[in-house]
């Protein structure tokens, strides 16, 4: 008789679960550097606000033109106008983000206002806002903004409407996706019997519970992308305006002394720009492997 | 297979054609509608510093014979288009067209060039670490590198290469194009196909399916009955995903070209785009940006064809 007794699961078993979860450290690490990239914004902004700057980045010096790292005070040498280069950095940061934030929440915004309808309704909806992502995806951004330029104005802030607008469609379909995952499952179904409203059910368990993280990790992929258009545009004359530092006027302004050998001009800012994107794309995958769970699959 | 697979092809191709031109009078109509919302319209050019009144504007207007309401300038202008005129350039006074021809050319053959490259990088990589667990001590490595290389900005890559080929190899990338050796076509080519940030993409996403496609079922069956996995798995595995990030990443290269033209002196679209901001030259980018429109549709139809030839039964994904 006694195989017909059901066994009992060891209590071990259960204890044995992580009563913390782990992560990878790969991941940690990715988080950590692209959290140190985004402290270095809020140091720009109170650097510039207190005063703080090492020197002050406009200061034309025609004793020290394109000094070495290191020379008299300056940690990151002069410039081709005798300008701090590391001052410069720090204020050029201020180039790109309240810039890069405009795009994000653009493209946030109506990701999350064409994605929602698609993923939740489905049908026609949905493939109404697929062709409509086709129609933005059609055109290279890059093109698009010079045409913008050319009908408008040389402005950083037109250049990133374009770029929320054409960022639009991928930041949709993902939560279209995600609410398509997510309308499948119970706690939907047990929402709905309940007799949740549509609008609790779509903003709050949907929204809020679920897709923060998405939109989170979409906003922060977004910066690094906002960041490489700012500083082309800007390397390309139609961006940031000399003599505002941004990154890219600033590589560009180097560039002219570049092939003479003098790399610094140009090569700092470009590993600044290097560096901070690489910090936000690590810190965008890093949070999608913690909080959507992703490696390891 | 009841269906005779040439007639579903067909049917599924006449859908994807019709859908490319709805989209492509959908890019028509938001290129026209920026064009309509600019402030200042095109003739304003053609009075520059004449302190024009209104009313000399408006003869000037029907001496040209613009129309008043929207929609009619929106046909006669996607007619002209149509027929092949672009108008005439502001800043030349030469018919755009015929430049616009070969602009693209020169920038199809930089985009299709650095295309293969990244592809000739990627894909080998994307497979090595599908194969085997991307944990393994080659993995780490080679996703740092496909990290940093998305992120290295590519004008500066552009001056390096320049560098260490003038420096290096006592070769000048910039003398000419078209020119004296494959050399000034192979440097630029190089650079936007190893600096645009398209290697990293195609590595991950190649690798993602790979690695789904290794653990289906009928490979499994493959392997274990002693078939090559590679041809059971290539279609699916390969050919799907590649054509499909090539067809997604078109807008991407055509954007880095905009730079690569830029720093190598490339005469291509790109740089005619960028001369044509600076110049508020509005038919010559317009011509621009529905060339570069065209060209990525035409990319998304040739995929869709790759995808229906794949698989004719599988018509929506």
């Amino acid at each position: 008789m006694k195989k017909y007794i059901q066994t009992t699961v060891d209590v071990v078993d259960y204890s044995s679960l992580p009563l913390v979860q782990k992560y990878a450290l790969a991941d940690l690490l990715y988080v950590a550097y692209g959290l140190l990239i985004v402290m270095l914004v809020l140091v720009s902004y109170f650097a510039g606000m207190f005063d703080m700057l090492p020197h002050d980045p406009q200061q034309i010096n025609m004793d020290l033109l394109m000094s070495p790292p290191g020379t008299d005070g300056h940690l990151l040498g002069t410039d081709f106008m005798g300008r701090d280069i590391l001052s410069r950095l720090i204020v050029g940061i201020q180039a790109y983000f309240l810039p890069g934030m405009l795009a994000i929440s653009i493209a946030l915004a109506g990701g999350v206002i064409l994605g929602v309808p698609a993923g939740y309704w489905g049908g026609r909806i949905a493939t109404c806002i697929t062709y409509i992502s086709n129609l933005v995806d059609s055109f290279p951004r890059m093109v698009l903004i010079l045409l913008v330029i050319a009908a408008f104005k040389p402005d950083i802030y037109y250049i990133m409407i374009v770029m929320g607008i054409t960022g639009v469609p991928a930041v949709a379909t993902a939560i279209s996706n995600k609410i398509y995952f997510l309308s499948q499952k119970n706690f939907i179904e047990a929402a709905r019997a309940l007799g949740l409203r549509r609008r609790v059910i779509i903003f709050k368990h949907i929204l809020w519970y679920n897709c923060r993280a998405l939109l989170i990790i979409q906003a922060t992929l977004g910066m690094g992308e906002a960041i490489l258009l700012e500083t082309s545009l800007s390397y390309l004359g139609f961006g940031v305006q000399e003599p505002v530092p941004s990154w890219g006027n600033m590589v560009q302004s180097g560039a002219n002394y570049f092939l003479q050998g003098n790399f610094w001009p140009s090569t700092a800012p470009a590993l600044a720009i290097l560096f901070t994107i690489l910090g936000f794309n690590l810190l965008g995958d890093g949070l999608n492997n913690i909080l959507e769970d992703r490696r390891g699959k | 297979m009841k269906n005779r697979p040439y007639r579903v092809i067909l049917i599924t191709l006449l859908r994807e054609l019709f859908l490319t031109m709805l989209l492509l009078v959908g890019v028509s109509v938001v290129v026209f509608a920026i064009l309509y919302a600019a402030p200042g319209d095109p003739f304003s050019a053609l009075l520059e510093g004449q302190l024009a009144t209104d009313e000399v504007r408006e003869q000037i207007r029907i001496a040209m014979g613009a129309q008043q309401s929207w929609y009619a300038q929106y046909f006669s202008w996607l007619f002209s288009v149509l027929s092949g005129n672009f108008g005439t350039s502001v800043r030349t006074g030469l018919p755009v067209s015929g430049e616009l021809f070969t602009v693209s050319i020169n920038t199809l053959k930089l985009t299709v060039g650095s295309m293969l490259i990244t592809l000739l990088v990627a894909v080998p990589i994307a497979l090595y670490t599908a194969m085997r667990d991307h944990r393994v001590v080659l993995g780490w490595p080679l996703t740092m590198f496909g990290y940093l290389i998305s992120s290295l900005p590519l004008f500066w890559f552009g001056y390096i290469i320049i560098y260490i080929s003038i420096h290096g190899f006592h070769f000048f990338p910039l003398a000419s194009f078209g020119g004296e050796s494959w050399l000034h076509t192979l440097v630029p080519v190089l650079v936007l196909g190893l600096g645009s940030g398209t290697i990293s993409e195609v590595i991950r996403q190649l690798r993602e399916e790979m690695t789904r496609v290794l653990g289906e079922d009928y490979v499994r069956t493959a392997r274990a009955k002693g078939a090559s996995v590679w041809k059971h798995a290539f279609k699916e595995g390969v050919l799907l995903p590649v054509t499909e990030i090539i067809a997604a990443k078109i807008p991407f290269i055509l954007g880095g070209a905009v730079i690569v033209e830029q720093i190598f002196n490339w005469p291509g679209m790109g740089r005619m785009a960028w001369q044509a901001a600076l110049d508020r030259d509005f038919p010559v980018i317009m011509g621009i940006v529905l060339i570069a429109a065209s060209f990525v549709r035409m990319g998304s139809l040739l995929q869709r064809m790759v995808f229906i030839a794949v698989n004719p039964h599988r018509q929506r994904e």
